[in-house]
């Protein structure tokens, strides 16, 4: 009896606290607390610039408190995928253009989620919205940078055979900067090769666009790969690399060729615009920048960048959306692009990076003549699912296992398999 | 006629069992239900994002006409049958020596078991380091004395013997520290009498440590084709699969397929046929063991 009454007592006195509890959470106002998880990855300092330039968001926002993970790039699409497949998305994420287009399906539309968001999406760059747009033509992330292809040259090894690589580079052709690279490689004892090209189907296919080629068709429902232009510019790479003026270790090994600029044995370096930020870093011993593609049938670069969204399962969805709108406005979008030294996808961003600012905007240059349909082409999922394939065919081509006709026809027919 | 009991009490019995609960859920849910899982999903077209479709045996159907299917699952085999003996080998030579008790023998045997502590990201990154055409030290030291670079990583062949070596290399320690503890099982008196007759060093070996050891050099033989053929980040690490697909395995297929391809159903299946294949070469090496154990 005596246990029971006890019982009793303590149940009452626990309801009657919470009772109370809630009563006092009501009366004070007090905002619901939220816990946003955010997955972010690092190509330098991202994940802690993010939160530097959120930190007045969140004294703003005492309720909101961030649980970040970083996860290395390489893990990132797999934990992203099995977050997603096993309902526990993020409630905020980092991702790509190719994630993007990816994960349509499961990415949270903004559309009547922000307000005036058609306004707010206008200042920024069309190819950046154009990989953040669903095929139902709503926008399922922010963009937050743009990346861009290109070249960045080691101006010390050019200067040292007389050749000024800014002037040349303002109007060069692929023939003028084989005929520099020639001369550069034969008089300069420590550049053994002139271009590392990064082990990356997306970098190879800057020369694919500027070829005239395309990996699809006009209407991007099929693979249009096996032809006159793809051929060539296969062949054209097969060429940089039969002159030995490319390095067999980086695309038959496993060398990294930002490894072999950084120590001079390379003289120019195609690769992201994201480069700009580690070379200013670690490149002390020459002098180096970057410089305008050399043209074939065009110029052009192939665009790229970063996006934050929200998920379909996300359980804050209401406090991700504020996060995303607060930090891709001018303000945060230019502080986190200049802390990062990144190039920024708004029209209307003006930063003033510390250093290098004229490297941006050679890399911009290229960009702005690039074609609307690269963004088209690296937007398709199903281009995506064949991203290894195209690398290992290339190699093959290039090791003469097959032609590179051949190669060509094989990424036609692979790729065509996912539009089926 | 009196009854034997040969049960025990219900605690008795029920004892062990409690004992027992904790791992056997925990192996029930992160190994068995999961590959229920697998060989379900190998039944289905199967997307990780989407829904699934039942399509009965078409998936491994679809495996015997994939080139490139048969294409790493022969690299794969390559690299088992080259990995296993020479690590067996490796491991047991080294093993005759850090078993003697000589001054210094626990340094000799810890110098050797290093690598094996060492994750497989680790040692792919030093090695590629290492044997890298262009930046790799065992160019660098050729060069400088005047010889030509050899391309470790970047030709077909040299590309499949580095990473035989590598994984020699990694592994050895691990299993040489086996066969000690398998040769100091062996008692002292087999040698002793040995001695007396007049036998030889070689003859000792052949006909005393050798048979002694089968059943280490049994089960050395299992777990190292089976890490073999399940090998897949120091490859991926070390040459990425490459040059072209010289070095891709049948375990980086799966991968490319499952996450990158985004065909869950189709990987899965090839997981089975990586199963049933590792299966059958365990079975046989049990088998041959057994068979040469009842001969005698």
């Amino acid at each position: 009896m005596v246990k029971k009454t006890a019982v009793g007592t303590l149940l009452l006195i626990v309801m009657v606290s919470m009772v109370w509890a809630g009563g006092q959470g009501e009366e004070s106002g007090e905002a619901e607390k939220v816990e946003l998880s955010v997955l972010w990855f690092d190509d330098a300092n991202e994940s802690e610039v993010f939160l530097e330039t959120m930190a007045d968001y969140r004294e703003a926002n005492p309720n909101v408190s961030f649980d970040m993970q970083v996860i290395p790039f390489s893990d990132y699409e797999k934990k992203l995928k099995l977050m997603i497949a096993g309902g526990t998305p993020p409630d905020i994420a980092r991702v790509t253009n190719n994630h993007v287009s990816m994960l349509y399906d499961s990415l949270q539309p903004l559309n009547g989620n922000i307000e005036n968001l058609d306004e707010f999406a206008s200042n920024f760059f069309e190819s950046s919205l154009a990989f953040a747009t669903n095929p139902a033509g709503e926008l399922v992330a922010l963009p937050t940078e743009a990346t861009a292809n290109g070249m960045l040259v080691n101006k010390t090894a050019f200067k040292s055979v007389g050749i000024d690589i800014d002037e040349l580079s303002k109007t060069w052709t692929w023939e003028d900067w084989f005929d520099a690279m020639k001369k550069v490689v034969a008089e300069n004892e420590k550049v053994k090769y002139g271009i590392g090209y990064d082990f990356s189907p997306h970098r190879w296919s800057t020369l694919l666009f500027e070829a005239g080629g395309r990996f699809l068709n006009e209407d991007a429902d099929g693979m249009n790969f096996n032809t006159p232009e793809a051929v060539d510019a296969l062949k054209f790479f097969k060429r940089l690399h039969s002159e030995e003026l490319a390095p067999h270790s980086v695309w038959m090994g496993s060398e990294k060729p930002q490894e072999m600029f950084k120590s001079g044995l390379v003289a120019c370096h195609i690769g992201g615009s994201w480069w700009i930020n580690a070379y200013a870093k670690d490149i002390t011993n020459f002098e180096w920048g970057a410089v305008r593609m050399p043209k074939r049938k065009i110029r052009s670069s192939v665009p790229g960048g970063k996006f934050i969204a929200t998920f379909k399962g996300a359980d804050n969805k209401e406090a991700a959306y504020d996060v995303i709108k607060t930090f891709s406005d001018k303000k945060h979008n230019e502080q986190y692009c200049r802390d990062t030294f990144n190039l920024s996808s708004r029209k209307d961003a003006d930063i003033d990076y510390p250093s290098r600012g004229k490297d941006f905007a050679v890399f911009g240059e290229d960009l702005s003549v690039t074609p609307a349909y690269t963004a088209i082409d690296w937007k398709s999922p199903e281009l995506n699912k064949i991203y290894s394939y195209i690398r290992e065919q290339i190699v093959e081509g290039l090791l003469e296992n097959q032609t590179m006709e051949e190669a060509a026809e094989n990424i036609h027919t692979k790729g065509n398999t996912f539009f089926e | 006629m009196k009854k034997i009991k040969t049960h025990g009490t219900f605690e008795q019995t029920l004892t062990p069992l409690l004992f027992l609960a904790p791992n056997m859920l925990i192996f029930t849910v992160f190994i068995i239900l999961p590959a229920v899982f697998g060989l379900r999903m190998a039944f289905y077209e199967w997307s990780i994002l989407g829904d699934a479709h039942f399509i009965g045996i078409d998936n491994f159907r679809m495996l015997l006409q994939d080139q490139m299917f048969w294409r790493t699952l022969s690299n794969t085999v390559v690299y088992v049958v080259s990995v296993v003996p020479l690590t067996i080998v490796a491991s047991l030579g080294l093993s005759l020596i850090a078993a003697r008790q000589i001054p210094g023998i626990g340094t000799f045997r810890a110098f050797y078991y290093l690598p094996t502590m060492l994750s497989y990201v680790i040692v792919g990154i030093a090695w590629r380091w290492i044997l890298g055409d262009d930046l790799g030290i065992v160019n660098y030291l050729l060069t400088s004395a005047g010889a030509v670079k050899v391309h470790w990583l970047t030709k077909s062949s040299m590309a499949m013997a580095s990473l035989v070596f590598v994984t020699v290399w990694n592994r050895t320690g691990y299993f040489m520290m086996m066969f000690i503890g398998g040769l100091t099982a062996i008692p002292d008196t087999y040698y002793e009498a040995a001695k007396i007759d007049g036998v030889s060093r070689f003859q000792m070996f052949r006909h005393i440590t050798l048979p002694l050891l089968r059943p280490t050099v049994l089960v050395v033989g299992v777990l190292s084709t089976i890490e073999a053929f399940k090998a897949f980040e120091l490859i991926f690490v070390m040459t990425g699969g490459g040059p072209g697909y010289s070095t891709k395995f049948l375990v980086q297929n799966i991968y490319q397929i499952a996450f990158e391809e985004d065909r869950m159903g189709y990987g899965a299946s090839m997981s089975i046929v990586l199963l049933i294949i590792i299966g059958a070469f365990a079975f046989f090496q049990f088998f041959m063991n057994r068979k040469e154990y009842s001969n005698e």
